[in-house]
């Protein structure tokens, strides 16, 4: 049982690595023009997992800016992953305190977004370490591709490949809400509440405060039969 | 590898993994209330949204045309329930259409 959970979320992973080789790819070409050796680059995929975290750093790095700064960067940049991993842990249901504390290392937008689409019967330890061991690797690979081949791969490609995060998230948002009038609301609200407080703050900060603050404002008028099954499930 | 970097590598692998699983130490003693779970259901979708946007519109920041019509792709096919993998390769394509032509 637990092994078909996990093969499944391995399948369900799948889609992001469209995505995740040329992030990979593009981060390890910044990571060596910011003078970073081929084992520093794939370092940081292997031991920080972030990838918008290693982009900023390479270019803070190359910028000349200190250890400190960089960190703290990450640090602020890495907040959302709280309210991620608090959803995630909250449809995960009971584990054992180690085994959640290893698979939390997997907590990305992607494995995130991946997870908290799927249907409630799905959502467990072992499909949830399933769909990180996909996006781990798949890091990864593109991480070591991009550091070994980088000057090989046609530019067209590689540019093409930039939507693929950006598709993927709107493929799993999307057939959520569509027929749904409240969430439709709620999902438009929340990007033009980004959009707005992009232009007052950080877009790290913006991103968090436009997703709290909007899901407070949902809670006043989503019904819970918009929710479907999760509804249903809290109930039982 | 150098020191510096070690470092780095260090102090970022602590202060990414920490948020990751500060939930799990401390979610495990509380018990939510309806109206705390109900909240928590809807971030995937405020979430999500705010991955999107603004941050679609700047896939090539020279051309933003490119995320736009990229986007719309994932956005029409979706909202007809295509297949994941087929509404993100379409979108692939159209960019890559797309630079051909800009």
């Amino acid at each position: 049982m637990a092994s078909k959970q996990f093969k499944n979320g391995v399948i369900a992973g799948l889609p992001v690595l469209l995505g995740y080789i040329p992030v990979g790819i593009a981060y390890a070409i910044l990571a060596h023009q910011a003078g970073f050796g081929i084992w520093e680059t794939c370092s940081l995929s292997v031991f920080v997992f972030a990838g918008a975290s290693q982009m900023m750093a390479a270019g803070m790095y190359a910028q000349g800016a200190g250890l400190a700064a960089i960190i703290i960067a990450t640090f602020i940049l890495n907040l959302r992953h709280i309210i991620m991993s608090a959803c995630i842990l909250n449809r995960m249901g009971e584990a054992p305190l180690w085994k959640r504390l290893a698979a939390m290392f997997g907590t990305t937008d992607e494995s995130f977004a991946v997870f908290t689409t799927e249907k409630r019967e799905n959502c467990t330890l072992p499909f949830f370490a399933g769909v990180v061991v996909t996006t781990y690797l798949a890091w990864n690979a593109g991480t070591l591709l991009g550091a070994v081949l980088s000057d090989f791969l046609p530019e067209i490609i590689t540019a093409s490949l930039g939507i693929a995060l950006y598709a993927l998230f709107i493929s799993l948002l999307v057939p959520k809400i569509s027929g749904n009038l409240r969430l439709t609301a709620l999902a438009v609200l929340t990007g033009l509440c980004n959009l707005l407080l992009c232009l007052v703050m950080e877009s790290s900060w913006a991103l968090i405060v436009s997703t709290l603050l909007c899901a407070f404002i949902g809670v006043f008028f989503v019904r819970d039969e918009d929710l479907g099954e999760e509804a249903q499930t809290n109930e039982a | 590898m150098r020191l510096e970097i070690a470092l780095l590598v260090l102090g970022m692998t602590l202060v990414t993994y920490i948020p990751r699983a500060l939930p799990a130490l401390l979610l495990d003693k509380m018990k939510l209330s309806p109206r705390v779970e109900r909240f928590l259901n809807l971030i995937p979708y405020t979430a999500m949204a705010a991955l999107i946007f603004p941050g679609v519109l700047s896939v090539d920041a020279a051309q933003p045309l490119i995320g736009i019509l990229g986007g719309l792709t994932a956005l029409a096919l979706a909202w007809r329930k295509c297949p994941l993998i087929l509404c993100v390769l379409a979108a692939i394509g159209v960019d890559f259409v797309l630079y051909l032509f800009l």
